[in-house]
């Protein structure tokens, strides 16, 4: 679905690619925008598989390409995002456990080039991936439920195999307990999180039961590309007033100085102005 | 003042905008810190928190926002709170850059999204569910009529208290007059309510079920609900009493099945079959279930399908019959009604805005042997069917527009609807949204994307 920037209140999309031909399904939490080659990347968690798209298509509009196969090693993919500088796709899986990289151009069932999966990476459920070409990293989003850890996880762009990161920002002051879309600023060095740390809560026994828990809602967090442990934010959107209570995503858009969320719950998209997160002005 | 916050102040939704840029204004009065290298201290981020409920309130009562998140809002102090003291723990003086900064722009339906529809025709009920709300709207069975005229409904259910979240099918038992929900992709439990309940209540009973479930069927016959499953590509049936953490009866799974994303599903109990609709996306859900399967296989996409089952299919048992093929005309097929008094079953057919009825023992590669579609129907987006056979009737729901639109039985082609039951005041858009998942900025066209 495409909204409009400056869409605001009751309004519907601008144009929605949908129907077979597209091969969309449900659970697609990933999607990543490429302003070189004017592409839409998105992973179908339920077909495994990773669709490109044209971006002005609209309506029932099939994939210019699709990486899909045995050979892709893919089980389900989770997120994705892309690395023009190195003209790669960095695909993050939550069963699958692991980071795969593939050529942007890539296209029916290609290998990956590089894979980071294993028990020295620490990844669990991968739920977020972003290239930071500037400083040579990748940002990986993971969520663990109990056993592992869940928070950024930054390993070199060029790690393989069975690689510890380089850094991790996890623990209770990070804020950090469930974790979705990552974006970078590569410019800045930041890394923007969407941290939906809310989580199902419904007991049935209880008197008044809630499927949401309130103590714990989530936020957009901002850290610096080297942090590293037990940090805080060095920038926040969190509260009553910013609506949100499951953010699952986050995309930036420097030039208007916007940051911008979708609620899994709330179904809302909402629009942030932060002159905080983007100093620079608009040209 | 900005530009762009400027022109969303003045834009669509004036009133809706004015609280929320009020809100955001006073934020921004607030002592704020200025970049990610600016010292701050805490107190001067606690000053923007003491004052959060009542903006926060003022603007939820503008947007008529869902009742779980005004409960969210109205607790919200604490979290607050905790973001001071984040700061407060590890660096003394520094609070982090931002804070409780209301949007500029929000993008949110105010109105229900309707999803599934289950009839009642001895008890006159229409049961109707709201995916973007968490809800149950109950109507009467001769709601509607061809003005322009929102009808809200007899009774509804809804708020934190019944456990909907991302509510899908939906179906009822007209004996002991009971509503079974399901909840897809998130809030992974069924629900079940009684025809007479109403407001931010408890259900009768709940029932864990599979994360992803999707369709749900009432099988009187044999006292049992058959629910779909799309990320495991699996059906599983229950007692109908069942609750809490209760086993299915019958698992089915495997690639045998060839279950793929399955959706919409009915149980046929004279013929004692299952009819299960299918997108065709595929995939294993596990590493553990790939090296099963011989190592990696890789995901595929298969044509959609009706698949019928054995009424008591379980394992990885292969379907009876199966239709699909570019005959068919099966695209997104979703939420599915049988009709045994003549013969034949309803589907919704989301991809092309339209219904396919066939015959009930279809088989292959078959057309339709009608399709209600075009654009006299008011058929956008189709998620759910249901057929009256006592009042001979078909109701569609459209989830890409405020309405659900009521058809004679045998209707075909490009006919206008009955009657039009709309959930929103005439030509509010549909935003769409079903627990999304992701966002992306398209700089190029300054749209902003989102897979849904």
């Amino acid at each position: 679905m495409a909204f409009a920037r400056l869409a605001n209140g009751n309004q519907g999309p601008v144009r929605v690619i949908e129907g077979q031909a597209s091969k969309l399904s449900r659970t697609m939490h990933g999607i990543a925008y490429d302003p070189v080659h004017d592409e839409i990347v998105v992973p179908v968690h339920l077909a495994g598989a990773v669709l490109f798209f044209k971006a002005d298509a609209n309506g029932e509009e099939a994939p210019v390409r699709i990486i899909q196969g045995p050979h892709t090693r893919m089980l389900r993919p989770e997120t994705v995002n892309l690395d023009l500088q190195n003209n790669e796709i960095v695909v993050g899986e939550d069963g699958g456990k692991d980071v795969l990289f593939y050529p942007r151009d890539g296209n029916g069932d290609v290998p990956p080039l590089r894979t980071i999966r294993g028990a020295k990476t620490g990844l669990d459920e991968v739920r977020g991936v972003a290239v930071d070409p500037v400083h040579n990293l990748v940002v990986v989003g993971s969520r663990s439920d109990g056993k592992g850890t869940t928070g950024v996880f930054i390993f070199n762009r060029t790690d393989n195999g069975d690689v510890a990161p380089r850094a991790v920002i996890a623990g209770p002051i990070s804020g950090i307990i469930r974790i979705r879309q990552v974006e970078v600023d590569p410019g800045q060095g930041k890394i923007f999180v969407a941290v939906k740390n809310n989580a199902e809560s419904y007991r049935f026994e209880d008197a008044s039961p809630s499927p949401w828990n309130p103590d714990k809602p989530g936020f957009i967090g901002v850290w610096d590309i080297h942090d590293n442990g037990d940090v805080p934010p060095r920038g926040v959107i969190k509260g009553p007033a910013s609506e949100m209570v499951w953010p699952a995503g986050v995309a930036l858009n420097p030039a208007d100085r916007e940051v911008y969320t979708i609620d899994s719950v709330s179904n809302g998209m909402y629009a942030y102005y932060m002159p905080e997160f983007f100093p620079r002005k608009k040209q | 003042m900005p530009a762009n916050r400027k022109s969303g102040l003045v834009g669509a939704g004036a009133a809706v905008m004015f609280l929320a840029g009020c809100v955001n204004l006073f934020f921004r009065a607030s002592p704020r810190i200025l970049s990610f290298s600016t010292p701050a201290t805490v107190a001067a981020a606690n000053t923007s928190d003491e004052d959060d409920d009542s903006c926060a309130d003022t603007t939820d009562l503008a947007m008529a926002m869902t009742a779980w998140k005004q409960v969210q809002q109205r607790k919200a102090d604490p979290v607050s709170a905790s973001v001071s003291s984040v700061s407060v723990s590890v660096s003394g003086t520094t609070a982090p850059v931002g804070g409780d900064i209301a949007p500029a722009r929000t993008v949110a339906d105010a109105y229900p999204s309707f999803h599934s529809v289950a009839i009642d025709p001895a008890a006159g009920q229409v049961v109707i569910s709201d995916s973007n709300r968490g809800a149950i709207l109950l109507y009467d069975r001769t709601s509607g009529d061809n003005s322009h005229r929102m009808v809200p409904p007899e009774r509804e259910i809804r708020g934190p208290r019944t456990g909907m979240m991302f509510v899908a099918g939906i179906s009822v038992d007209p004996s002991q007059r009971e509503i079974f929900a399901v909840n897809n992709d998130i809030g992974d439990r069924m629900e079940v309510f009684s025809y007479d309940m109403e407001g931010n209540i408890k259900p009768k009973r709940v029932l864990s079920v599979p994360h992803g479930v999707w369709g749900v069927s009432f099988d009187a016959m044999r006292q049992e609900v058959a629910i779909s499953v799309e990320h495991p590509n699996t059906v599983v049936v229950y007692r109908r009493d069942a609750s809490g953490s209760e086993a299915p009866l019958r698992v089915l799974h495997g690639r045998e099945t060839e279950l793929a994303d399955p959706h919409g599903i009915v149980t046929d109990a004279a013929h004692n079959e299952m009819l299960v609709a299918n997108h065709g996306s595929w995939a294993p859900l596990t590493r553990e279930e790939e090296d099963a399967l011989g190592g990696s296989v890789g995901g595929h996409f298969a044509l959609p399908s009706i698949n019928i089952y054995g009424v008591e299919a379980k394992g990885d048992e292969k379907p009876i019959r199966k239709i699909q093929g570019s005959q068919t005309q099966l695209n997104w097929p979703m939420g599915m009604s049988l009709d045994a008094a003549h013969d034949e079953f309803a589907v919704a057919n989301y991809g092309t805005n339209s219904v396919l009825f066939f015959r009930r023992g279809a088989n292959g590669n078959v057309a339709p042997v009608r399709v209600i579609k075009g654009n006299r129907t008011g058929i956008v987006g189709p998620m759910g069917v249901a057929i009256d056979v006592k009042n001979d009737e078909l109701w569609v729901t459209n989830y890409s527009e405020h309405t659900a639109v009521v058809f004679a039985r045998t209707a075909s082609g490009n006919v206008a609807p009955k009657r039009v039951l709309r959930n929103a005041p005439a030509g509010t858009p549909a935003v769409g949204f079903g627990n999304p998942g992701a966002i992306a900025y398209d700089s190029k066209r300054d749209q902003i994307l989102v897979p849904n």
